[in-house]
C-alpha cells in the first residue's frame, strides 16, 4: 500500500474532516469558557441542593437527598411567598401590557413631537434598576417624598401618608416602580408588531363597514398576538425573578409584606448562608418560570408564524 | 574603601539588626509567614490607619489592613473563613461570637496574659460579652448602649420640667407635646428591618422587666408576664392608639431616625448613646446643645431603668494562634488597639474624641481629659449610671441571625396591626425553640 493510500485511509477513519476539526478548535475556547462559567455552576448548584450546606456549620453538612425540596414545599411561609410573587407578577404584567399597548398605539399615530416622545420613552428603560429603586424610595418616602408633596399640594391628602410602611400598599407600590421601568420595552415591542400589520387588512375592514373599535378588536388585537407573547413571556420571567426593587425599597418589609420568592432565596442563601435550601428554592423558581413560559407559548403561540 | 572598614560596617549592621529584633521579638518570626492580616468593618478608617502606621513604626511588624461595609461584614468574614483566606486579627460583634467560636473561626485568648490582664480594668458587661462557653475570645474595641435621648428645648416649650421616668409618662408628655403642635410624632422609634432593630427591641423589653430567653436559653418572650409582650404592646398602642409614634417607624432605619431627631422633629427617641455627640454638634444637628440623655424609662410594674448594651472586640483566628510567633505578633496588635499603646489607651481615647464611640475601660471614666470631652455633650453621671444598667442581649446564639429575621418581621407585623403582640411573640418564640433544637 502506498503512503498516500495509508494517509487517505487514516483520514477516513477520523470522525471529523479537517475543516470540522479546525472549527472545533476555534470553538473550543468559547465552549470551555461556557462550561466553566455557565454549565458547571448550574450543575453544581443542583448538586448542592441535595446537601444540607450551611456555611456557619462547616463541620456538619450531610447529604439530604430531596429533603430540602420536601421541607420547602411543606413550609407555609414558602407558599405565602409564592402567593406574593404571583400577586406581584399578575399586577405588574397586566399593567405593563395595558399601558404598553396604549403607548404603542399612541406612537403608531402621526403627530408633531412623536420622535422626541419615542426617544424620551427610552429613558426609564435605560436607568439601572438600582438607580430606579433609589429614585422611587425618595418618591415614596413618608416624610419628604415627592408623592406626598404632590398629593398634599393638590389637596388630595391633609397630612403626609405612609406608603411603603403600610403592608397593604407595599406590593402595588413596588409593582408600580417595576411597571414604570418596563413599560418602554413592552411599548417598543408592541409598536414594532403594530408597524408590521398590513394596511390592506384595515382597508378591507373599512370596506366591510367596520368602525374604529371593531377594527381594533378584530384586526389590531389579533395581529398583536406575537408581540404580546414576547412581552408576556419576558415580563413574567422578569417579574417572577425580580429582586432589586424589593431589596432597595423595603428589604422584604414591613413585616413579611414583600417576602417574595427572590427575597427568600436571598435571605436563605446570603443571610442565613444556607446554600442547600437556597439552591433548592432557586431550582423551584427556575422550574416554575420555565413552566409558565411554556404555558404562555402554548396558549398564545398557536397560529403565530 | 578598606576591607577592615567594610567588615566593621557589616558588624555594625548585624548588631543593629539584632538590637531591632530584640526590641520587637515578634517581628522577625511573624513576617516570615507574611504580614499580619487585620480585618475590620468600614468604621473609623482614618483613625485605624493612623494608629496602624504608629504600630508598624513602633514594632517593625507589617500589617495588611482590609475593611468591608458593616452591613456585609459578617457574611464577608464567613466567606473568608470558609475559603481559608488569610485573617489573623479581626473586629467581632458580640452577636456573632457563638457562631464564630463554635465554627472554629476564633481562637480563645485565655492563654495570653498580656490581653487578659486588661480584664481588671474592663467593665464586667464587656468582659462577659467576650466570653463563650467559659473561654475569653478577645479584647475590647468599643462598647455602647441604647440611650433614651430627649430634646430639652421641646420639653421646655411644652412646659415639661423633667424628662419622663416611665413609659406611661412618655405617653402623657408626648400627648401634651402633640397637642401643643410641637411635634406630629413626639416619640422616635426606628423599627426598620436592619441590624439595629434587635437593639431597639431589647432596650424596650429590658426596661419593661422582660427578657427574650430564660436562664436555660429557652424562649421566654411569649410569656404574658415576661415583659416582652408588654413592650411590644406599648409600641402598638403608641402607633395605633396614641399616635405618638409614626406608623412609618417600620421603614425608618437608625440613621434616618437620627437625622429626623437632629432636625428637631421629635421630643424623645431611642438612640445609640454615642450619637449624642452628633446630635450636639452644630455642624451636624439643628438641636445642638439641646439633646440630653435620661435613664431608660421604666415600663409596667416590673419595669427597670435597664437598657441593652453591645460590645465589639478584637478577636484572633486559629491561623494566628497556631503559630507562636504569629500569635505573639497578633497579641501585640490587639493590645496596641484594644489595650494600651505607649502606656495609655490611645486608640480608645481617639475613638471617643473623634467619633464618640463608648469604651469599656473603667479607668477612662476617671480620666480628666475624657470627662471634659463628655461634659461637652452629655451628662456623665447619667451615662455612668446607664452604663452600669446595660445588659447583654440574651438572644446571642449561633442561630441568632436566622431567628432575628423572623422576630423582626413578627414585630413589624404587630406594629402594622396585622397580628397581635401575643401572636407575634408566640411566632418568634416558636422559631427560637425550633432553631435551638436544630442546634
Amino acid at each position: 500500500m502506498t503512503q498516500a493510500a495509508v494517509l487517505a485511509r487514516r483520514r477516513e477513519r477520523l470522525p471529523f474532516s479537517h475543516d470540522e476539526r479546525r472549527a472545533w478548535l476555534f470553538l473550543a475556547p468559547v465552549a470551555t469558557t461556557l462550561l466553566v462559567v455557565a454549565v458547571f455552576p448550574i450543575v453544581y448548584s443542583l448538586y448542592i441542593s441535595f446537601w444540607s450546606i450551611k456555611l456557619t456549620r462547616p463541620h456538619r453538612q450531610p447529604f439530604v437527598g430531596l429533603d430540602n425540596y420536601a421541607q420547602l414545599l411543606a413550609d407555609p411561609e414558602f407558599w405565602h411567598a409564592v402567593g406574593r410573587t404571583t400577586s406581584f407578577t399578575v399586577m405588574a404584567v397586566t399593567a405593563i401590557c395595558v399601558i404598553g399597548l396604549a403607548v404603542a398605539l399612541l406612537l403608531n399615530e402621526t403627530f408633531p413631537g412623536r420622535k422626541a416622545l419615542q426617544a424620551l420613552l427610552l429613558v426609564p428603560w435605560a436607568i439601572p434598576y438600582v438607580a430606579n429603586g433609589l429614585m422611587w424610595k425618595w418618591i415614596y418616602d413618608s416624610s419628604y417624598g415627592a408623592l406626598n408633596g404632590l398629593l398634599f399640594q393638590l389637596d388630595f391628602i391633609d397630612k403626609y401618608m405612609v406608603w411603603l410602611g403600610d403592608a397593604n400598599k407595599t406590593l402595588p407600590l413596588i409593582a408600580n416602580a417595576f411597571v414604570w421601568k418596563e413599560v418602554p420595552l413592552a411599548a417598543l415591542l408592541l409598536l414594532v408588531t403594530l408597524k408590521s400589520i398590513p394596511a390592506d387588512l384595515y382597508a378591507a375592514a373599512r370596506v366591510d363597514g367596520a368602525g374604529a373599535l371593531q377594527r381594533f378588536l378584530h384586526v389590531t388585537l389579533p395581529a398583536l398576538r406575537p408581540g404580546f407573547m414576547l412581552v408576556i413571556i419576558y415580563e413574567t420571567m422578569t417579574a417572577i425573578r425580580h429582586f432589586d426593587l424589593f431589596f432597595i425599597l423595603t428589604e422584604g418589609g414591613p413585616g413579611d409584606a414583600s417576602h417574595v420568592l427572590s427575597w427568600r432565596i436571598y435571605v436563605e442563601t446570603f443571610r442565613n448562608l444556607s446554600f442547600g435550601t437556597g439552591a433548592a428554592m432557586s431550582y423551584i423558581l427556575a422550574i416554575v418560570t420555565f413552566a409558565l413560559a411554556y404555558g404562555v407559548i402554548r396558549a398564545l403561540g398557536r397560529n403565530v408564524r | 574603601m578598606s576591607a577592615s572598614s567594610l567588615s566593621r560596617r557589616a558588624v555594625l549592621k548585624s548588631a543593629a539588626a539584632l538590637a531591632a529584633s530584640a526590641a520587637a521579638p515578634g517581628a522577625v518570626f511573624a513576617q516570615s509567614g507574611g504580614p499580619l492580616a487585620f480585618a475590620t468593618w468600614s468604621a473609623a478608617v482614618d483613625q485605624v490607619k493612623s494608629h496602624l502606621a504608629a504600630f508598624e513604626k513602633a514594632t517593625g511588624l507589617k500589617v495588611d489592613y482590609s475593611n468591608s461595609p458593616w452591613a456585609q461584614y459578617r457574611e464577608a468574614m464567613i466567606t473568608k473563613f470558609v475559603g481559608k483566606a488569610p485573617v489573623d486579627v479581626l473586629w467581632v460583634s458580640d452577636s456573632w461570637l457563638p457562631e464564630f467560636a463554635d465554627a472554629g473561626w476564633l481562637a480563645p485568648v485565655d492563654g495570653y496574659k498580656t490581653l487578659t490582664a486588661y480584664n481588671a480594668d474592663t467593665d464586667a458587661f464587656s468582659v462577659d460579652s467576650m466570653m463563650h462557653k467559659g473561654k475569653q475570645y478577645g479584647i475590647t474595641y468599643y462598647t455602647d448602649f441604647m440611650g433614651f435621648i430627649y430634646n430639652e428645648d421641646m420639653l421646655q416649650k411644652a412646659g415639661i420640667a423633667a424628662p419622663p421616668t416611665t413609659w406611661a409618662e412618655v405617653v402623657e408628655m408626648s400627648k401634651t407635646i402633640k397637642a401643643k403642635g410641637l411635634s406630629e410624632y413626639p416619640m422616635l422609634l426606628s423599627m426598620a428591618q436592619e441590624s439595629w432593630l434587635i437593639e431597639f427591641m431589647a432596650a424596650l423589653v429590658y426596661s419593661h422587666g422582660g427578657r427574650f430567653t430564660d436562664d436555660k436559653g429557652a424562649a421566654a418572650m411569649q410569656s404574658a408576664e415576661g415583659g416582652a409582650v408588654a413592650a411590644l404592646q406599648w409600641i402598638i398602642d403608641a402607633v395605633q392608639k396614641h399616635k405618638i409614634v409614626s406608623p412609618a417607624c417600620v421603614e425608618t432605619g437608625e440613621l434616618a431616625g437620627l437625622k429626623a431627631f437632629g432636625a428637631g422633629q421629635h421630643a424623645f427617641g431611642l438612640i445609640p448613646k454615642y450619637r449624642l455627640r452628633t446630635l450636639n454638634d452644630p455642624a451636624q444637628s439643628q438641636i445642638a446643645g439641646k439633646a440630653q440623655i435620661a435613664l431608660m424609662p421604666k415600663g409596667g410594674p416590673k419595669g427597670t431603668h435597664a437598657t441593652v448594651g453591645w460590645m465589639r472586640f478584637y478577636g484572633m483566628t486559629p491561623r494566628a494562634a497556631a503559630d507562636p510567633a504569629r500569635a505573639e505578633a497578633a497579641v501585640k496588635l490587639m493590645e496596641w488597639f484594644g489595650g494600651k499603646a505607649n502606656g495609655e489607651y490611645t486608640f480608645q481615647k481617639m475613638l471617643f474624641k473623634d467619633v464618640g464611640a463608648g469604651f469599656g475601660v473603667k479607668s477612662l471614666f476617671q480620666d480628666p481629659e475624657m470627662r471634659a470631652a463628655y461634659a461637652k455633650y452629655g451628662d456623665i453621671k447619667v451615662i455612668e449610671a446607664q452604663t452600669a444598667l446595660a445588659k447583654k442581649k440574651d438572644v446571642i446564639a449561633p442561630w441568632f441571625g436566622e431567628w432575628n429575621d423572623v422576630n423582626g418581621a413578627a414585630w413589624q407585623q404587630a406594629i402594622g396591626g396585622k397580628i397581635t403582640a401575643e401572636e407575634a411573640l408566640k411566632r418568634s418564640a416558636a422559631k427560637w425553640d425550633q432553631l435551638k433544637k436544630q442546634g
